[in-house]
């Protein structure tokens, strides 16, 4: 339906004197100091008039002015915001995408219909993006969590990366809140150069980008969202296998890694053996370990025992990083090991224990 | 700068039956600093990010200022966040660290450069502006990172935990930089963190949570000299407060408390309040500090109705005073923090008198502090 019959439409139905007007956003922001962003599309009470945002960038909008909206009620007036909010991706959303967009978009349905498939396709010439996928480029997915954002996020977004990357990034939608960047090389020989005398691996570096992005991206645009990334890869070669690989990172990151929100495949490996364990296998393994004591789920041993494990069953830099005394730790090592029968100063008892916290966590023992 | 104020706050993940945040009202001032205390699994952080916009409110209003930003993105609350993480960014030096984010809001170059440098000044960074995170040490990153939230200028500023993954001595020193600078800023700061010294030695306010829930909030002195329960009275103080289960009676006109190996009698005053509430002849929990357990002779003396002898589990001697780990008083172990210089040695006997106007007595049912509600 065209603007201007919907508009007619909803006049009729609602019998309301509702206009569709341009605003800047200094225009906007003058009308109330008090901005009231619903959950669907921003809407500014004031002098009678109720004014809602629909569309646009910051420094063009159009808006909905609503005169005497004291003849509709709240719950009329949150069904026009819900139908404006719905409206959006049909009156801005593809149809008005940047070439280079519909090029994104167009190659983010590719990855996704190929995701599906049990052998990856070549990816077609004419999805290269110009050639841009033949260079080396690192890989990240995003998948947005929540956002009180109701705008399209594309192009704010790819400005946004820009900014973080200095230079040229490919952001390519995969599915609603779902993207994979793919940066220039850059960032990782740039964090590695002026770095001080330690040499730091390929995945220290790869990591400290992650968690940089992560943060920059949280902070600044989009609220709580995960994010995977890998080693780089020439895109054209294995675009669809990186997006696979950075999913299921993903997904195992959100279950065994709570409270984490960058995932890194190569700090997943346990992991994914574990979850190809049958889930009633998992059960009964973790059942029985908890048969003899559940000892290990104690508030203060968890984190102990995730201490200890994280920093490679180092006594002393456990006790260091708890900020307690050594023969503190050690006096709760073997409280657990009298509990449990398991001492984790031991390699074998140690894996032991991290194989049941890491079943634990996805077993859903009441 | 602006207040924040949170009414009837909740938080349930979807799928999930029970609120991890469950109705919170609390109103903090412009200028203040509170900070909110608890274990881990409390509900403080995820408070925090829903104050930060990283995680949906799923009922409730927020305020900062007398705005309502409950769908308001992270990057238009006008907050600035200093995480555990500090996640610098890695191919950035520390200038530019601390200028993205203003860059970002298209602030003129000269702008820039003028907040980063004063900001600078201020955590004695100066010297680090060309330096590339890598080069940095963990107080210098977690500088910058401060660094990055303070040249925003923001109206609050949200730090969880950010302390935590530094080494106790520098935690010390950042503790009591946070909190000179914050007080300089005069910017409203709420600050999460599971420790509570840092609570106790950095908050106007705190606000003390368990399962999601408050417990007291209330200034450092309030909540240690009145905690409202046994959680409260337990979670702060270190070492912890001691609790020993006994019956209360009344005998000659006075109240006393008897557990195994104490029969003491309770002040007066506070042997009024329990008469009162009807607890005389209950079962409840004595709470003492241990800083409340006195062998001196003088105190000995002085309080006779107070007395109980214990054996000398461990002494431990931290130099300016010690802790000695008692057997005999009630059924656990209790904790006395003595003179360093007392001498006391471990396997030996023991007196000590109560002080009996310190004491806290709580209902052994609700776990209510009954001299507080």
């Amino acid at each position: 339906m065209a603007s201007g019959e919907w508009l007619d439409e909803m006049r009729r139905i609602l019998g309301a004197d509702i206009q569709e007007l341009p605003y800047t956003s200094a225009q906007w922001q003058e009308l109330h100091p008090l901005l009231e962003r619903g959950r669907h599309a921003a809407r500014i009470h004031a002098d009678g008039t109720v004014y809602m945002k629909m569309s646009g960038e910051s420094d063009r909008m159009e808006c909905l002015e609503i005169r005497r909206p004291e003849r509709l009620s709240d719950t009329e007036l949150n069904l026009i915001s819900l139908l404006l909010s719905n409206l959006k991706p049909d009156r801005s959303g593809h149809s008005a995408a940047t070439g280079a967009e519909k090029q994104a978009l167009a190659l983010g349905a590719w990855v996704m219909e190929q995701l599906d498939r049990p052998q990856a396709e070549m990816i077609p010439e004419g999805l290269t993006l110009g050639g841009r996928l033949y260079a080396d480029m690192i890989p990240f997915l995003l998948i947005r969590e929540y956002s009180g954002l109701t705008e399209e996020p594309y192009t704010e977004l790819e400005k946004l990366l820009r900014s973080f990357f200095e230079e040229e990034v490919l952001l390519i939608p995969l599915q609603r809140n779902e993207w994979l960047i793919l940066s220039p090389m850059s960032p990782l020989s740039d964090s590695r150069l002026d770095g001080g005398d330690d040499e730091e691996s390929e995945e220290e570096s790869l990591r400290s980008i992650g968690l940089g992005l992560h943060e920059m991206l949280a902070s600044e645009w989009l609220g709580e969202c995960h994010l995977a990334l890998s080693f780089p890869i020439q895109p054209s070669k294995s675009i669809v296998e990186s997006v696979a690989q950075l999913r299921e990172t993903i997904q195992l990151g959100r279950r065994f890694q709570v409270g984490s929100n960058v995932h890194l495949p190569w700090q997943l490996h346990l992991e994914r053996l574990l979850s190809a364990i049958p889930e009633s296998d998992r059960a009964r393994f973790v059942e029985q370990a908890f048969s003899r004591s559940d000892y290990y789920v104690e508030p203060e041993i968890l984190t102990t025992l995730e201490t200890f494990f994280v920093l490679d069953c180092n006594v002393s830099e456990t006790a260091k990083k708890l900020y307690i005394h050594r023969n503190t730790l050690l006096y709760r090592l073997d409280k657990l090991k009298q509990e449990t029968g398991l001492d984790v100063r031991l390699f074998r008892d140690a894996v032991m224990v991290k194989i049941i916290l890491l079943l634990y966590k996805v077993t859903k023992r009441p | 700068m602006a207040g924040v104020r949170l009414e009837h706050i909740f938080k349930k993940y979807p799928g999930s039956d029970i609120a991890s945040v469950k109705d919170i009202n609390l109103d903090i001032k412009d200028k203040e600093f509170l900070v909110l205390v608890g274990p881990s699994g409390c509900g403080k952080s995820t408070t925090l990010r829903m104050i930060a916009g990283l995680e949906e409110i799923s009922e409730g209003k927020l305020f900062i200022g007398d705005r309502l930003v409950n769908d308001v993105a992270p990057k238009d609350r006008d907050i600035a966040m200093v995480f555990q993480s500090y996640a610098l960014y890695p191919h950035m030096n520390v200038y530019q660290n601390m200028a993205f984010g203003l860059k970002l809001r298209k602030f003129k170059k000269a702008d820039i450069d003028k907040r980063v440098r004063e900001a600078a000044k201020i955590l004695d960074i100066e010297h680090l502006l060309d330096r590339k995170p890598k080069a940095l040490s963990g107080g210098q990153r977690q500088r910058v990172a401060l660094g990055r939230a303070i040249v925003r200028e923001p109206q609050v500023f949200l730090m969880d935990e950010p302390l935590s993954n530094l080494d106790a001595k520098l935690r010390g020193q950042m503790r009591a930089e946070i909190s000179k600078l914050t007080k300089r800023l005069e910017t409203t700061t709420i600050y999460v963190t599971h420790d509570q010294i840092e609570a106790m030695t950095m908050g106007d306010r705190i606000v003390v949570m368990k399962d999601g829930l408050i417990q007291q909030n209330a200034t450092p002195e309030e909540l240690y000299n009145h905690p409202v329960n046994i959680f409260v009275a337990g979670f702060i103080g270190a070492p912890a407060m001691n609790f020993i289960t006994g019956m209360l009676s009344e005998a000659s006109g006075s109240v006393r408390f008897k557990a195994p190996g104490v029969d003491v009698i309770l002040a007066e005053g506070k042997a009024k309040a329990l008469r009162e509430k009807g607890f005389v002849g209950k079962e409840v929990i004595l709470g003492i500090r241990p800083e409340d357990l006195h062998e001196e002779p003088v105190f000995l003396e002085a309080s006779p109705n107070s007395i109980v002898t214990a054996t000398i589990e461990v002494a431990e001697n931290l130099g300016h005073e010690m802790y000695l780990y008692l057997n005999g008083i009630g059924n656990d172990t209790v904790i006395a923090r003595v003179d360093g210089r007392s001498g006391m040695r471990d396997g030996t006997n023991v007196k000590l008198a109560l002080d009996m106007n310190k004491i806290h007595v709580f209902d052994k049912e609700t776990e209510l502090n009954l001299f507080e509600n």
